[in-house]
């Protein structure tokens, strides 16, 4: 079976299914086929999902706003200052894709937590007397864990993407006048768009879907849409065609502001 | 047997032995008391758990599994609700054993949804050896079918770091109070906070709210939240933020989390509110619907409902154990923390009749389950 047949059978028919169902009802532990757009509207109506829609698509934002200029510096210096050592150096970065993705939070959990690495340290240098509490259980360690986790995956393909970049491109935009930024936005990110547009929608798309990291280091705000709609498909109190009504709203707003941001990266990268 | 049993497990208490020594001689001496049994049952392959962590008893049958050849194949929930989803998203039909509370498998069996099938219960002697609160508990018999052997009860207790706190307050709402600010954890469960904190509140029945009760009791939570640290996902995870030091008192916990943090050297005590108290649950095994090695489960079951088995377990998880036999075989120390006169009485007395679940659907002004999860979900937005 060609590949776009798996996909269509494995990815298409589910969402199909997903996507009907969001216009059934639930009945106690039962789905009531009773076509209606009900679930639509409670979501429109309701500011608890209107609140964890933004503030999804916030944390899915800033995550990738800091993971892509991460990424795309690593592998500049991969590529052109550390030229020799590129190939080791993006084997050390991909060595943390060789742990679970528990371990990796819980790894994190030990580095920013109140008796952590970094807490310790810095009260062992005597900067601090009290632990930083702002460290763990909060926005920012939301957004740290999941730079930490998401930099690898962010760092391939623009890696790749620069490969297709040489020294003599460089050297042609800078005899041309071409200074550091200006050559980093009509060379360099358009040269490697198409990586970067992958780093992106790994960095944004996969922050905006997470709900696992900010439930064990997020504290008690620690709440995604992801969160809602795993609740909606458990056991007591759920609901399935609400559940998934959710998921397709999350899915079109960040699909919506995927394309809008990807162009405008590009338009900004443009002459 | 028994006596012989009975000496050595005595023996083993009185001497300075592990928790773990403990499991794996009883889990031994249980073997062999099972063996017998099993002569004629068709066992062998593979059996496939899904439940809570540390119930599927992996330490406990470690030689009754590789004696009978049995390849045991757990995977663990994340909430006691999960095995529906489960089962309904493709895990019919591949699920052996589960391990439901109380309240989710009689607001299933009372539904009528289709998840637990009946035991056959002369597949499971031991079981004739269970407390009588157990041997004929109301949520698991429907239509005087039989649909679970109860393997350990306890109750949510709140789980302290001793280094910081004498005692516990008289009632939930004193967690307000600013002198717990950054020391709390609570689980990531709907149902247990919002009744504990109805209860806390003087609702006469903390499982039956309706909508302005609800709100009450969200709001009392509310005022506690500031000084929450984190939501655990898991009990585990709670027993990490404790042991980590980065919250020193988990409310709606489980003595289990007491003995992780033994295993990982750091002291945890258990203790209720005493004016609000807390909530009595039993877990059981249960056989899944289209269970693919139902005689594997039999098996496994009728060993885990041995005394020395159940006994076993109950140390293991910090429980009390549900076997009558298993009580004199359980450490002092951990069956003086459950009061066992409930589960000698017909009924199981407060543990019979105490309800944490509230219903699934309306009920005139009582609000549905989904009422309560949407309150926990603008709890935690908030």
């Amino acid at each position: 079976m060609p590949a776009g047949g798996y996909y269509a059978l494995l990815f298409g028919v589910p969402m199909v299914g997903l996507f009907v169902l969001s216009f059934l009802r639930a009945q106690g532990f039962e789905v009531v086929v009773d076509f209606s757009f009900a679930n639509y509207e409670k979501i429109a109506t309701s500011p608890l999902y209107q609140k964890l829609l933004v503030r999804t698509i916030r944390v899915g934002i800033v995550t990738a706003a800091i993971v892509v200029p991460m990424a795309f510096a690593l592998s500049y210096l991969m590529r052109f200052v550390f030229e020799r050592r590129g190939q080791l150096i993006l084997q050390l970065i991909l060595l943390s894709l060789f742990s679970g993705y528990l371990v990796r939070i819980y790894a994190w959990r030990t580095i920013l937590g109140k008796q952590g690495l970094l807490n310790s340290t810095l009260q062992w240098l005597g900067l601090i007397d009290e632990p930083l509490a702002f460290l763990i259980y909060s926005d920012y360690a939301t957004i740290i864990t999941l730079t930490g986790i998401l930099l690898p995956l962010a760092v391939l393909p623009i890696h790749s993407a620069m490969a297709n970049i040489t020294r003599a491109h460089i050297e042609a935009a800078r005899d041309l006048g071409s200074r550091r930024l200006h050559l980093i936005r009509t060379i360099l990110v358009p040269m490697a768009l198409p990586g970067v547009r992958a780093a992106f929608a790994f960095a944004f798309l996969l922050a905006a879907g997470d709900f696992v990291t900010p439930a064990l280091v997020g504290g008690t705000g620690g709440l995604m849409i992801g969160n809602v709609v795993a609740d909606q498909f458990k056991g007591i109190g759920a609901n399935w065609p609400l559940g998934a009504a959710l998921a397709f709203v999350t899915l079109a707003c960040v699909l919506v502001l995927y394309v809008v941001i990807v162009r405008a990266i590009r338009r900004v990268t443009m002459w | 047997m028994n006596e012989l049993v009975k000496g050595i497990l005595n023996a083993k208490f009185t001497a300075d032995v592990t928790r773990r020594h403990f499991v794996q001689g009883a889990s031994g001496l249980a073997t062999l008391a099972a063996l017998p049994s099993l002569a004629s049952a068709e066992v062998g392959g593979p059996l496939n758990y899904f439940g809570w962590d540390g119930e599927h008893g992996a330490n406990v049958a470690k030689e009754f599994l590789a004696s009978n050849n049995i390849q045991y194949q757990p995977s663990f929930q994340s909430s006691g609700d999960e095995a529906l989803t489960r089962f309904n998203t493709g895990g019919r039909g591949t699920i052996d054993l589960l391990t439901p509370n109380k309240d989710f498998q009689k607001t299933i069996l009372a539904a009528g949804v289709e998840l637990f099938q009946p035991l056959d219960m002369a597949r499971i002697p031991n079981a004739a050896g269970l407390f009588q609160a157990f041997r004929e508990a109301p949520w698991l018999i429907k239509d005087g079918q039989v649909y679970g052997v109860p393997l350990i009860w306890g109750d949510e207790p709140c789980v302290y770091n001793p280094a910081k706190w004498d005692a516990m307050p008289a009632k939930y709402t004193d967690f307000a109070d600013p002198k717990y600010q950054g020391e709390l954890v609570v689980l990531d469960d709907p149902f247990g906070n919002i009744w504990l904190f109805a209860k806390s509140i003087g609702a006469e029945d903390p499982s039956r709210l309706t909508a302005a009760q609800l709100e009450q009791a969200v709001a009392a939570l509310m005022t506690v939240k500031p000084n929450i640290v984190t939501i655990g996902a898991s009990f585990a995870d709670m027993a990490d933020v404790l042991v980590r030091g980065d919250a020193s008192i988990g409310i709606g916990g489980w003595a289990y989390q007491a003995q992780i943090g033994k295993e990982k050297g750091v002291e945890l005590k258990v203790a209720s509110p005493a004016t609000d108290g807390t909530y009595y649950w039993s877990d059981s095994y249960a056989i899944a619907l289209d269970a693919p090695n139902v005689d594997n489960a039999y098996a496994f079951i009728d060993f885990m409902t041995s005394a020395e088995s159940n006994a076993a377990i109950a140390a293991e998880l910090g429980s009390g154990c549900t076997v009558e036999k298993a009580y004199e075989l359980t450490d002092p120390g951990l069956r003086d923390l459950f009061p066992y006169d409930y589960v000698r009485q017909p009924g199981g007395g407060i543990l019979g009749t105490q309800v944490v679940f509230p219903p699934q659907e309306p009920d005139g002004d009582i609000v549905p389950a989904s009422a309560w999860v949407e309150a926990w979900q603008a709890f935690k937005l908030a």
